[in-house]
């Protein structure tokens, strides 16, 4: 009973969005849409079969997934332990801090052009592309998590006999765990944009390629299938991410 | 002197000082001198990575040029076009989402897909629809930047406090008054949240539309130079945007400061 | 003519499994011209939910509640409120909020000002015009939300817990100046409060409701003469306390 409540409500919670779906149908049926500008469901749908039966849009979705782990990932532990270093240690944070607050205003897709030059058309500079762009956010949100870390949870550990590195360091990532983990959701967004934008401009595969390719080409229905797959892979790390979140920070009292 | 055990020996009076004044600008000014250094000694290859005296020249001739200038001023133009766009529009699409039943199951779903979604895949889409002006990179500067408004503006204005509603009525504001007497000023902080989310994204979506389209500005400027291989032109291109997303980033904060002087919390920022 | 009549004054709302609760279960109770008079009750007993019907920002269940002869039905600066929590506009100064009220009602800014600044004057907040709420103690919070309802002039003053969230000081301070506004500008005034001794020296009668669904248990009539004896006060509250005692036995 419960588990078809809870089925009912999903879809009553996403019906805006079939009900979109519906009106691009009609539209499409009616000639209000023209094909040349949005194509129908059933074109798309068509597109999308094609690339997945031929194997290209799984080729393409796991150049884009590599480049975006490799990025993401190492943005992810290089910013962390700085971040956390910043605040643990005073002459990091007095040297790098100055930094950091000039560069993280800067938008990161400005990087992409300087990033063609250096690693050209391959992996590298995709993955460049994501690694710095989200360095900065990651590194400040572990900043201001480790920062607020109680010194009563230190001073126990101390007391326990964690010594400098080790132990104490992974007490203090537990304690800023929550400011890091909304950080990181976070730069996991900006990660799709930068890993799309940097296909879009310079690569040669992937799915941010299909898409400017496709569009190039004229061939809108593949071009926007791939765009709802981009869509949609975005969407559901997002999703996946927050249910990590939920579930590695399941010890803390949440409340309200 | 001998410390007691266990204190921490305090800093001396110089690192204090240090810390204050020029610490700030040390490790900037260290990092710029080895990359000079660098460079004249032959260890970074100035085709990738020209001296900062290399790039200062350029600058300055761009600047002289007033091709810099004119690009830099489009790209403001078009972020601030959008980010205004998406300001209005997410403000007033949060509010009625809070306020309105139908609206917010609406909405609901269409902002949790669309937020983290990399919105910039659409733009092959936009400049089918708009073609390669304006029109396309501000469009999509708007659907990209409306999210982070419509996300924080709901919060705000969902959780008034009724009593100051009822204050309000009180007082002899009629109904309709309520909105934008009460429950928009109420949730200013929530939506200056949002606009500061937003704000940063609309520089980063106009730089990244521009060089999609080689639509000129800081963006296709880079692109270009990248392009015919002027790394030189390419660093005066990420310095430049680097100084304009400062300063903007600076005033946009120190205005939300302003604006925001007569609310309690403190916003934790770096 | 009564000032304010409750008559038969029932308020439900829906609960969360299929009852209803009732807040209110039949009140009736007229109060007169000029009069101070006091609510209290065990907790929950919907002393502030009356309240909050009189002001017209709840519905009724049923029966009717009449200002000088008309029924509530939306709430009016001549009814002014003022809150527990002060309810200030955060983003308004001082001056800003206790002239609020004047200028939605057209009254040009000169005039206002002039009005809204005497109020100040009169809560004994003068310099602060220009302070956001922010920077004001409780207290200071409160005058300002005093000054912004009186600042309207209305007949009927409602009072929700208005010293509660007080010190003790600062609560007895404002309650003898809450005494000297009502002498001089002759207000009627329903004063809903938990502290039974604030009732009795503040009002000239004292409702007192009876658990949840709350009826009225007892009227008693509290006014006090110059030469009543020194223990009247304190034989007053204990008459309450027993009353309330009662009360919340029952829900105990």
């Amino acid at each position: 009973m419960r588990a078809a409540n809870a089925i009912a409500g999903t879809l009553y919670y996403y019906a805006p969005v079939a009900l979109l779906i519906l009106c691009w149908d009609l539209g499409s049926r009616l000639g209000l849409l023209s094909a040349d500008l949005l194509p129908s469901p059933e074109a798309t749908l068509a597109a999308f079969r094609a690339v997945l039966d031929s194997g290209e849009l799984a080729q393409q979705a796991s150049v884009s997934l590599f480049r975006e782990s490799m990025g993401f990932l190492a943005s992810v532990v290089v910013g962390t332990v700085l971040g956390i270093a910043m605040a643990r240690i005073e002459w990091a944070r007095v040297l790098i801090r100055p930094v950091v607050t000039f560069f993280y205003p800067m938008p990161k897709t400005a990087l992409i052009p300087i990033l063609l030059l250096w690693f050209g058309l391959g992996d590298m500079s995709k993955i460049a592309a994501i690694f710095l762009g989200c360095l900065l956010p990651v590194v400040i949100s572990s900043y201001n998590g480790a920062r607020g870390v109680e010194p009563l949870l230190v001073w126990s550990a101390r007391s326990l006999g964690a010594g400098k590195f080790g132990v104490l360091w992974k007490i203090i990532l537990m304690a800023a765990l929550p400011d890091i983990l909304s950080g990181v959701r976070m730069a996991l967004a900006l990660s799709w944009l930068l890993l799309v934008s940097a296909e879009l401009l310079l690569a040669q595969k992937g799915l941010g390629f299909m898409i400017g390719y496709y569009g190039e080409t004229g061939d809108y229905a593949t071009m926007f299938s791939a765009i709802i797959v981009v869509v949609l892979i975005g969407s559901i790390s997002d999703r996946l991410f927050l249910a990590l979140m939920g579930w590695s920070l399941r010890w803390r009292n949440l409340s309200a | 002197m001998a410390q007691p055990l266990g204190v921490k020996k305090p800093a001396g009076a110089w690192f204090t000082a240090f810390k204050r004044g020029p610490a700030r600008f040390a490790f900037g000014v260290v990092l710029l001198i080895a990359w000079e250094i660098s460079v004249d000694a032959g260890f970074i290859n100035p085709y990738l990575m020209p001296a900062p005296s290399a790039i200062a020249i350029r600058m300055a001739k761009e600047l002289a040029s007033g091709t810099l200038v004119s690009d830099t001023v489009l790209t403001m133009y078009r972020a601030f076009v959008g980010f205004l766009s998406a300001s209005v529009v997410g403000v007033v699409i949060g509010t009625l989402a809070a306020r309105n039943a139908p609206a917010r199951w609406f909405f609901d779903p269409l902002v949790s897909i669309g937020f983290p979604a990399p919105k910039i895949a659409f733009m092959p889409l936009f400049v089918l629809w708009f073609g390669l002006g304006d029109s396309a990179k501000i469009m999509m500067i708007v659907f990209t930047c409306v999210f982070p408004v419509i996300s924080a503006t709901y919060l705000g204005t969902a959780s008034i406090d009724r009593y100051l509603i009822w204050s309000a009525r009180n007082l002899g504001v009629s109904r309709r008054g309520i909105v934008w007497k009460v429950v928009v000023p109420a949730a200013l902080p929530q939506i200056l949240n949002g606009l500061q989310i937003a704000f940063p994204m609309s520089l980063i979506v106009t730089v990244v539309t521009e060089m999609i389209t080689s639509g000129g500005g800081l963006g296709g400027y880079m692109i270009m130079a990248a392009r015919d291989a002027l790394s030189e032109q390419v660093f005066v291109g990420i310095f430049t945007i680097a100084i304009v997303g400062y300063v903007l980033l600076n005033g946009f904060d120190r205005l939300r400061r302003h604006l925001l002087r007569w609310h309690t919390e403190s916003m934790t920022a770096m | 003519m009564s000032k304010i009549k409750f008559i038969g004054v029932k308020k439900a709302f829906p609960g969360h499994g299929a009852e209803a609760v009732i807040a209110l279960d039949g009140i009736d109770l007229g109060i007169g011209q000029d009069e101070f008079v006091s609510v209290v009750g065990p907790s929950g007993c919907g002393k502030s939910t009356l309240l909050y019907l009189l002001g017209g920002f709840l519905e009724l269940s049923a029966g009717q509640i009449l200002v000088d002869g008309k029924p509530v039905t939306e709430p009016s600066p001549e009814r002014g409120i003022v809150f527990q929590h002060f309810a200030l506009f955060p983003w308004k100064t001082v001056m800003g909020n206790v002239e609020f009220g004047l200028a939605e009602s057209g009254m040009p800014k000169d005039e206002r000002r002039a009005v809204a600044q005497r109020y100040i004057d009169m809560v004994k907040l003068t310099g602060f015009e220009h302070s956001f709420p922010n920077r004001l103690s409780g207290g200071m919070q409160q005058r300002v939300a005093l000054a912004r309802t009186l600042a309207c002039d209305p007949d009927v003053l409602l009072m929700d817990e208005p010293f509660g969230a007080l010190d003790a000081q600062t609560r007895h301070i404002l309650q003898q100046e809450l005494l000297e506004i009502w002498r001089r500008q002759k207000k009627t005034v329903l004063f809903v409060t938990h502290d039974v001794r604030e009732a009795v020296i503040l009002s000239e009668r004292v409702v007192v409701l009876s658990a949840r669904p709350g009826r009225i248990k007892a009227v008693l009539d509290t006014k006090l003469g110059a030469d009543a004896p020194r223990t009247a006060v304190e034989d007053l509250c204990e008459t309450i306390w027993s009353l309330l005692r009662e009360e919340m036995a029952l829900t105990a």
